[in-house]
């Protein structure tokens, strides 16, 4: 049995740690699901970027999705040019697109 | 080192955009610091790149290449950049456009008949995992401590996992590679057209290539053959410890026969206690003192943690039948030399994959970057030791002295290869801190000119160290380095490809005086 894929995988770059969009699906993900598959393995509630937040921020807000304020702006140069212990993350490997996505997500959400 | 003028690297990067799109020409200050090595002791400003160009298929490599060469203006490929300790994309020097290949991202083919798996540099570990799994593929991957990075780039650095396949270099069989002069190259049985056998057989007629393409400049990899494991019906974890630092010699000597005859196939870690305690908590948990922390603080924690000074598991992979006699040769091996009965558990084909031994995504070994508190960062000092017990621990005791003399807790562990450990550790910092910096920088150094005394070289290094590592390899008059810039300088005679790779410098920039 053999498999041959001839379209980009759509989970391609930085943190996609959960099974989510393939290349067959039509709709782009949301900002809600291009932050789990690219940012919870290290900002979801056990990841070890919250454990280092949560001794910066307020308590019970080291996990962005649970910050009371998070602007845009914020999550886009902290992404582009890394901060603390976090690395860049290049544009190659998330578009500018996905990027406003989820920081509009992490801005907006109630 | 060549230089390039302004006006070269516009008429290059203009070129490049032809090929690839001016959105894929990535030339402003925030596109080249995403390049940068954000782990590192260095000022960042000091290799930033001038500029990266992205092609999204080997065509479209092809030419960046000969344009590349055409302008006199040297690449530096990078796939997912996720070799934290080892330089991240940062290349060696600054004068380079980054050649970045995480568009090429396609699993172009899985035969599971055959066992292997044919990718493109861009594909990482999380993406393949997602893969096998989600088309129910019963093959395993291995992967290094996590998934963040490229499979083909990993491999080519050879990169270690913890399966029976977890030495990844030695799993990798057939190549297609880009040459310096942009022409494509297929190593092995891939030079046949019509051949079934390409990433089956792996040396072809002739001399065989696929080596000369790992830690190399010699051209850029942009397929990659790569043999994965047919899922076991079972795997058996014995998970171990050592009570004091002063075991690791016998446990070593155990297990050495065990890996030579086969009873263990897997790659098995003795991790020290602070490699332990990193991945759970900041050192200010278990200590508020400056320096290095005191054994006693170390004996105290590892107590409440309830671990080891050195904790390892034995993981057999395959037959329920065949695993219980192993279990017990290995049980038997390590009789008497163990802090504790070793905890067994079983994972059997159907089972959720977590604890199985089978990789899965995840970023928390990142974490040990957290150990100091603030703006974490960390390099790797990695030499090969013998497989013996008195070297391990010769190797062991004259690099954690030297990491407590400069100020560091010693970070480090022992993953055994079939026929060698790899003494993989790290100097964890605060990139904040200035002092720590230089000292991080001196300790680095000195190491390796020990360790070169001793008769002990890095399997892999930090961008920044590859001349002096290159150096120590140096029997003969240094036969071997001169052996690599001929290579070089046949096969890339515009040293267009990675300058400085693994210390081989080009003919234009030796000449110029790298």
């Amino acid at each position: 049995m053999t498999w041959r894929i001839v379209t980009p995988l759509a989970l391609l770059a930085a943190l996609a740690m959960t099974a989510a969009a393939t290349a067959q699906e039509t709709a782009p993900p949301s900002g809600q699901e291009l932050f789990q598959q690219r940012c919870a393995a290290c900002h979801g509630e056990q990841g070890w970027a919250t454990r280092v937040l949560a001794r910066r921020v307020p308590a019970g807000q080291g996990a962005l999705e649970n910050r009371d304020l998070l602007p845009a702006a914020l999550v886009r140069l902290a992404v582009r040019r890394g901060i603390g212990s976090m690395p860049p993350i290049r544009r190659t490997e998330l578009s500018d697109a996905d990027l406003a996505a989820i920081a509009t997500y992490l801005e907006d959400r109630p | 080192m060549r230089t390039i003028t302004a006006g070269q690297l516009e008429r290059a990067l203009a070129a490049f955009a032809t090929v690839v799109g001016q959105q894929w020409v990535i030339a402003d200050a925030e596109g080249r610091d995403g390049y940068r090595d954000a782990m590192a002791p260095r000022d960042p400003a000091s290799y930033r790149p001038l500029a990266a160009v992205a092609p999204a298929n080997v065509e479209e490599v092809q030419a960046v290449i000969r344009l590349a060469g055409e302008h006199g203006v040297p690449l530096w490929p990078v796939s997912r950049c996720k070799n934290f300790g080892y330089g991240g994309a940062a290349p060696r020097h600054p004068d380079v456009v980054m050649l970045d290949l995480v568009r090429l991202n396609r699993i172009l083919e899985v035969d599971v008949a055959q066992g292997y798996v044919v990718l493109e540099p861009g594909v990482g570990f999380d993406d393949l995992f997602h893969h096998l799994r989600d088309n129910n593929i019963p093959l395993w991957m291995s992967a290094p401590a996590h998934t963040w990075g490229s499979v083909v780039g990993n491999a080519l650095e050879r990169g270690v996992g913890y399966t029976p396949y977890g030495e990844h270099a030695s799993k990798i069989c057939g190549l297609e590679v880009v040459t310096g002069e942009g022409r494509l190259l297929r190593t092995g049985m891939g030079a046949m057209a019509g051949s079934k056998a390409w990433h089956t057989f792996p040396y072809g007629f002739g001399p065989a290539w696929d080596t000369a393409f790992m830690q190399s400049n010699f051209g850029v990899v942009t397929k990659m053959g790569l043999w994965l494991m047919p899922e076991p019906a079972q795997t058996l974890n014995l998970g171990m410890r050592l009570a004091r630092p002063e075991d690791l010699p016998a446990a070593v000597d155990a297990l050495r026969p065990l890996k030579l005859d086969g009873t263990v196939a897997a790659n098995p870690s003795f991790g020290n206690a602070i490699r332990g305690l990193a991945t759970r908590a900041p050192r200010a948990t278990y200590w508020q003192g400056t320096g290095p922390m005191p054994q006693s603080v170390i004996d105290a924690a590892t107590a409440q943690a309830d671990m080891g000074y050195w904790n390892f598991s034995v993981r057999l992979f395959g037959d329920p039948e065949i695993n219980a006699i192993n279990a017990g040769k290995v049980r038997r091996a390590f009789d008497g030399l163990l802090g504790a009965e070793p905890e067994e558990s079983t994972w059997n084909r159907g089972d959720e994959l977590r604890g199985s031994g089978h990789p899965v995504p995840s970023l928390a070994a990142l974490g040990v970057v957290d150990w100091l508190g603030g703006s974490g960062g960390h390099i790797t000092f990695s030499p090969v030791s013998a497989f013996s017990g008195d070297e391990a621990w010769r190797q062991y005791t004259t690099v954690r002295a030297m990491f407590e003399e400069a100020g560091f807790d010693y970070y480090g562990g022992f993953t055994a290869g079939q026929r060698y450990l790899n003494h993989i550790t790290m100097i964890l910092f605060d990139r904040a801190q200035p002092d720590m910096l230089e000292r991080a920088n001196r300790l680095f150094s000195a190491l390796i000119a020990t360790a070169a005394q001793n008769g002990w070289g890095e399997y892999r290094t930090h961008t920044q160290w590859y001349d002096e590592v290159a150096q120590t390899y140096a029997w003969g008059d240094n036969e071997l380095l001169r052996w690599n810039q001929a290579v070089k300088d046949a096969v890339d005679p515009k040293g267009v490809i990675a300058p400085g790779k693994m210390g081989i410098w080009p003919r234009v920039d030796r000449e110029g005086g790298a």
